[in-house]
């Protein structure tokens, strides 16, 4: 870990790389080979957050090998033709976070009082639809698509890439090790390098000078203006933030979320939504200067999960970028309705 | 200027109510050069449904290499949408994708 990255960032990026989810993983028994224990037919993992359906399979494999399929029917089995579907027959795609599947699945079919339950997915052992999901379903091309995401949020962030393609070979490689092993310290001492951190020096912004200082973990420099280009690292000095909304069964809506706004506010995660979903989220009333949309709701209609938390609607999107992306540098919002 | 209907709506009178923008090929390292090269693209169309497209003018083949980057940067991922990489990555008003037969970037 930089010793430069200050302790509350490294809790909440700790906290979201721990993060794991329940999943049962059930095997369609129609594609079980003759001779197969029919009996097992579901298989139970703790999948980190940050972790790719790919990256399961080796265990899932094994549980299948030794307990379900014959000496004959193991032989054969080809892990190249797995794919994996949820409940109901969504295709679930293999280049997404696997926290950002169940946090979408979870806002899609709210269970009562958010209790956590298992993700039930199908895993098929024949005939991949590799038309509709994408990539041919293997590691190496979830690798490749994990590099991908985090230049592109290198490029939002930044307007090149260059902080992604100046690691040496051994570190980029480093970087999809660390995930793959799961490993909090050989993943962040790279990642460390590429991802912006919020400036934990300057005081929060207030109007009274005599007030207390202490660097929150939301701090923002004190000026209301960007800070100035030199500051290379900060998470306020971004063009914009790498963020995704998620809708259950609908769009993916990306945008350009400038740290600070034009009347220099910090761009708050209420006014970044209410300003993509006016009819889902009111503008905030913190705001004056924020024109009120005559179509908003009165009072908002819809919560946003952010890495399985219900994220409070001051967040502001810098610090969210810094302390809340997940491991390709993106926060996924995903939005539930309320009841 | 032609523009890319999505396989799914191939209906004409559909394509009223799309938004298009436009976007740019640029071939590199040695990458064939389109004798068009700037497109009207529906913001609906997935990425996929656009390398689809692009190879077509290219005529090349499914299993052909074909690598292609965002603003000489980064591949996005096959199902966003133009909509959301116009919105990010356009230069004056174009979306520039640049295509090679081999690696170019990164």
């Amino acid at each position: 870990m930089a010793s430069s990255t200050p302790t509350a960032t490294t809790l909440f990026r700790r906290l979201c790389w721990d993060g794991t989810v329940p999943i049962e993983v059930k095997i369609d028994s129609k594609e079980l080979p003759a001779g197969s224990d029919r009996t097992l037919e579901s298989f139970y993992i703790r999948a980190p957050r940050v972790s790719y359906l790919p990256l399961l399979i080796q265990e899932v494999k094994t549980f299948l090998f030794d307990l379900v399929l014959d000496e004959a029917s193991a032989k054969d089995m080809k892990t190249d033709d797995w794919w994996f579907e949820a409940e109901g027959g969504a295709l679930l795609k293999w280049h997404w976070p696997v926290g950002l599947l169940y946090d979408l699945h979870l806002v899609a079919h709210p269970a009562p009082d958010f209790q956590m339950k298992p993700f039930t997915i199908i895993l098929h052992l024949a005939s991949p639809p590799t038309d509709k999901l994408l990539f041919t379903p293997s590691i190496e091309t979830c690798k490749q698509s994990f590099m991908g995401q985090l230049k592109e949020a290198d490029f939002l962030r930044w307007g090149n890439t260059k902080r992604v393609t100046g690691l040496r070979k051994e570190d980029q490689d480093g970087l999809w090790e660390g995930i793959v092993e799961h490993n909090f310290d050989d993943f962040w001492r790279i990642a460390s390098k590429i991802a912006p951190s919020p400036n934990p020096l300057a005081p929060p912004l207030t109007p009274n000078p005599s007030s207390p200082t202490l660097p929150a973990p939301s701090s923002r420099p004190a000026s209301t203006q960007p800070p100035s280009g030199s500051d290379r690292d900060n998470a306020y000095s971004v063009r914009s933030v790498p963020v995704r909304i998620y809708l259950p069964d609908g769009p993916v809506i990306q945008d350009l979320v400038p740290p600070f706004l034009e009347d220099g506010l910090p761009h708050s995660l209420n006014l970044f939504l209410s300003a993509q979903l006016p009819l889902l989220f009111k503008p905030s009333p913190t705001s004056p200067l924020t024109p009120v949309d005559p179509n908003a709701p009165k009072s908002n209609l819809a919560f946003a999960l952010i890495q399985g938390v219900i994220a409070p609607l001051d967040c502001e999107m810098a610090w969210l970028g810094a302390c809340m992306s997940g491991a390709d540098g993106w926060v996924n919002v995903c939005i539930g309705l309320d009841k | 200027m032609e523009s890319l209907q999505t396989p799914s709506s191939p209906d004409p009178d559909d394509r009223k109510t799309k938004i298009l923008v436009n976007v740019l090929f640029k071939g590199v390292g040695g990458a064939p050069v389109l004798n068009r090269n700037k497109f009207s693209i529906a913001t609906t169309v997935k990425y996929q449904s656009l390398l689809v497209f692009l190879r077509k003018q290219l005529e090349s083949k499914a299993n052909d290499p074909l690598f292609t980057y965002i603003n000489g940067a980064f591949s996005p991922a096959p199902d966003d949408t133009i909509s959301n990489l116009y919105k990010c990555f356009s230069t004056d008003g174009m979306l520039i994708v640049y295509y090679s037969s081999v690696p170019a970037w990164g």
